[in-house]
């Protein structure tokens, strides 16, 4: 066993931090929260030059044949910097869904593009409700001669007002026999019949609403196979859960920092709040689920590395981050006390990071309920 | 990084699995039970010692001290082993004293020691609280007094575990009770057939027995003092750390019984664990497990990296242990009224061990620090806070 990055790990995850904490300040991110500016053209190529984009990606489709564990290292860094923009759309959900569904035609069109950052995508799976389940997908594709015809809206899109591609998780058949009845398809988002809003969020990140208004696309554009979607789907949501708890990683790591220099520097009663019992217990608790989130966070990345990784695997991983990640930020305001409800105090950023992160690719609830369904209950 | 075990590992695991299986007997899991899962009885030994000749008490020792040269890991993960299948598992010399002797001792006091630990020969208990100095351990009374070629002790211990099965007392003593806090004690190795000293049992409320220790102008050869003189404190806090190392797998078995428990059981027709309370329940408490055992392994891992478990043994220790309680409290809750009947009775469940369990578990959040003192070396140590 061994609980330590390799050096190369390392040295990705400086140069992460180097980058991310002169261009990805906390200003950078109340911009982009309240609307002021977009995510900038030029960081996006800083990132693409870095490599970034390739991580996942194969060499033989351009990339670098990194791993999940790599990638991992790189969104920890983006989550302590509460990074907003296109990149975990593009490189997780959208890259992971060419890799899982796609054609060697498609991989081969679309993944170098990603990996030279000239190709933004995104996945359109949630609907009313925010049903994670194939159950929730509703979104209907209809064959008309050499087309399919998509009616339906989406919700809870990542920034699909700035993507070139929407993959779409549409309906296609009823479930039975060999047909799980979902069918993926790439979207060029300049389609007619294509409308995206942006939805007022509480954390001012980019979720839109897509509506498909008879949006016709032909038949190449199925990702994959035509009623085998939802296998890969459900596995790139999985994985997706994993990569968003490296983010959580990030983001608990970056709230001690926020927190104990102010629990030892604050005084009240003639000395720091630090050294009263009450807060070092918060604080104790606070570093536990720190580094519990690290450690089942990077197993479960370790696992999908290694091909070892299990239906239960992403569901335990996510289940605790969510909620230990939300009582990291819970018990960090209690500490703070008043500074840490100011707008200007950065952990209000991180408080919505932690929700916003704990509701995307399910909730404790709902992992729990698959590690209940895996454990044979 | 790697989360899972090397081949050789694997297979010494899986060889360790088999011995348990074929070599413990009623009798040894009877004794193991009645003295609350320490070493020491007699079944206990005759096991231990067979199991000892593979190497598999210390096997990240040395193997001049007995051990097999591998990882801590592998360790940890024998200890997992032990746990679960109830057989001895709280090694005071193997896992406590014997990595601070080998860390501080004198060449004479490792070799005099470390092979007879290895083979399960010898059993330490831990002499450390007293009547007055339960979380405050620098409140010690028990004098040792340096008379040339020995030590003179008097005073008085209490809550030592394994002093009435154990052979020898690991000593806390006050040997310069002018110097300031921490700076004055002493640790030694005291045979329980001293003349002088007095063991009376301390009843507890899981059944099995506790002691009191009454030292009486003992005498100790000074080359059982460990390390330096007033030195000890450091040494007490680093067998600490080890002893704090906590195997959570008697209660993942316990747990694993519960599930079983919930799968068979019907209510209005449908087994338990359809109800969705239920299934939460059950679900988080296996996600802790599997934190549980990324915080142990952790120690582990340090250890081979030659470093000394320290706010992280903490952090285990009241994870693992509030875990172990989240387990038995659910199963009396999931058990309902069933779940308080001792074994003998026909309506017992999980064949009336749940009770006990629950009873048993309220220590744990208490012995090796209370989960409260825990948290304090977490925020001191692993976070710098200020302690004024």
């Amino acid at each position: 066993m061994k609980f330590d990055f390799n050096q190369g790990q390392n040295i990705l995850k400086e140069s992460a931090r180097k980058l991310l904490s002169n261009e990805c300040t906390t200003e950078f991110v109340r911009e982009i929260a309240d609307g002021t500016r977009e995510f900038p053209e030029e960081l996006w190529e800083k990132m693409a030059e870095l490599g970034w984009m390739t991580l996942l990606i194969p060499e033989e489709y351009g990339g670098s044949g990194f791993n999940f564990l790599d990638l991992s290292v790189i969104l920890y860094e983006m989550g302590y910097h509460c990074m907003p923009g296109p990149f975990f759309s593009t490189v997780v959900e959208g890259g992971l869904s060419v890799l899982e569904a796609g054609t060697p035609a498609q991989k081969t069109t679309i993944l170098p593009e990603i990996a030279e950052g000239k190709h933004k995508l995104t996945l359109a799976w949630l609907e009313t409700g925010g049903v994670y389940g194939r159950e929730g997908i509703a979104l209907s594709a209809v064959r008309e001669d050499d087309r399919f015809v998509l009616t339906g809206t989406k919700l809870f899109v990542q920034n699909a007002h700035s993507a070139d591609t929407i993959i779409c998780a549409a309906r296609t058949a009823d479930t039975s026999g060999t047909s799980d009845g979902i069918t993926l398809f790439l979207v060029d988002s300049k389609l007619k019949g294509l409308d995206v809003t942006r939805l007022p969020t509480m954390s001012g990140d980019r979720q839109c609403e897509v509506r498909f208004n008879r949006v016709e696309v032909p038949e190449t554009c199925i990702l994959g196979k035509l009623n085998q979607g939802w296998t890969a789907l459900d596995s790139v949501l999985r994985k997706s859960a994993v990569a968003t708890c490296a983010e959580m990683t990030g983001g608990a790591e970056k709230v001690m920092d926020i927190v104990i220099p102010y629990a030892k520097g604050r005084k009240q009663f003639g000395r720091p709040i630090g050294a009263f019992q009450s807060i070092q217990h918060h604080c104790a608790n606070m570093l536990t689920f720190a580094e519990t989130i690290k450690f089942m966070t990077f197993q479960a990345a370790w696992r999908i590395t290694e091909g070892v990784f299990s239906e239960m695997d992403a569901s335990i991983c996510k289940a605790w981050a969510s909620d230990a990640y939300r009582q990291v930020v819970a018990l960090g305001h209690q500490v703070v006390g008043g500074v840490g409800f100011m707008e200007e105090f950065d952990l209000q950023l991180y408080f919505k990071q932690a929700k916003c992160a704990q509701q995307r690719f399910g909730d404790g609830d709902f992992h729990r309920e698959r590690v209940a369904e895996a454990m044979g209950l | 990084m790697d989360f899972d075990f090397s081949k050789e590992e694997r297979k010494i695991l899986d060889d360790v699995r088999r011995f348990i299986e074929s070599e413990s007997t009623p009798a040894l899991l009877e004794e193991t039970h009645r003295l609350g899962h320490i070493y020491g009885g007699p079944e206990g030994r005759t096991f231990i010692r067979k199991f000892a000749a593979n190497g598999w008490l210390t096997p990240n020792w040395p193997r001049e001290y007995g051990g097999l040269g591998l990882s801590a890991v592998l360790t940890a993960a024998i200890r997992s082993e032990m746990a679960r299948a109830s057989v001895p598992v709280v090694f005071v010399a193997a896992h406590m004293a014997g990595p601070t002797i080998m860390h501080f001792g004198s060449d004479g006091m490792k070799k005099e020691w470390l092979l007879p630990i290895s083979r399960g020969e010898v059993e330490f208990a831990l002499g450390y609280t007293e009547p007055q100095a339960g979380s405050d351990l620098s409140a010690l009374d028990i004098r040792a007094v340096d008379k040339g070629d020995y030590f003179l002790v008097n005073g008085q211990k209490s809550f030592n575990t394994a002093a009435h099965v154990a052979d020898y007392h690991w000593l806390a003593t006050l040997t310069d009770p002018e110097a300031k806090r921490y700076h004055g004690m002493s640790m030694m190795i005291v045979d329980f057939n001293s003349p002088g000293i007095d063991i009376r049992p301390m009843k507890t409320m899981a059944g099995w027995q506790t002691n009191e220790v009454f030292y009486n102008d003992v005498r100790v050869p000074k080359k059982n003092l460990v390390g330096d003189m007033n030195a000890g404190f450091l040494y007490l806090m680093t067998a600490l750390d080890f002893e704090r190392m906590y195997p959570l797998a008697a209660f993942e078995a316990v747990f694993d019984k519960i599930v079983t428990y919930a799968k068979e059981t019907e209510i209005n027709g449908e087994p338990l664990s359809k109800n969705p309370l239920v299934r939460q329940k059950l679900a988080q408490l296996k996600i802790e497990l599997e934190v549980d055992k990324l915080l142990y392994y952790r120690l582990a891992y340090m250890i081979d990296c030659g470093q000394t478990p320290n706010y992280q043994a903490s952090m285990q220790k009241v994870f693992a242990t509030e875990t172990a309680q989240k387990i038995t409290n659910t199963g009396m809750d999931i058990l309902g009224h069933c779940s308080q009947l001792k074994k003998g009775s026909t309506h017992a469940a999980m064949e009336g061990m749940m009770e006990w369990y629950y009873r048993t578990s309220v220590v744990e959040t208490i012995y090796a620090g209370t989960s409260e003192i825990q948290r304090n070396i977490i925020a001191l140590r692993g976070l710098k806070l200020p302690s004024k």
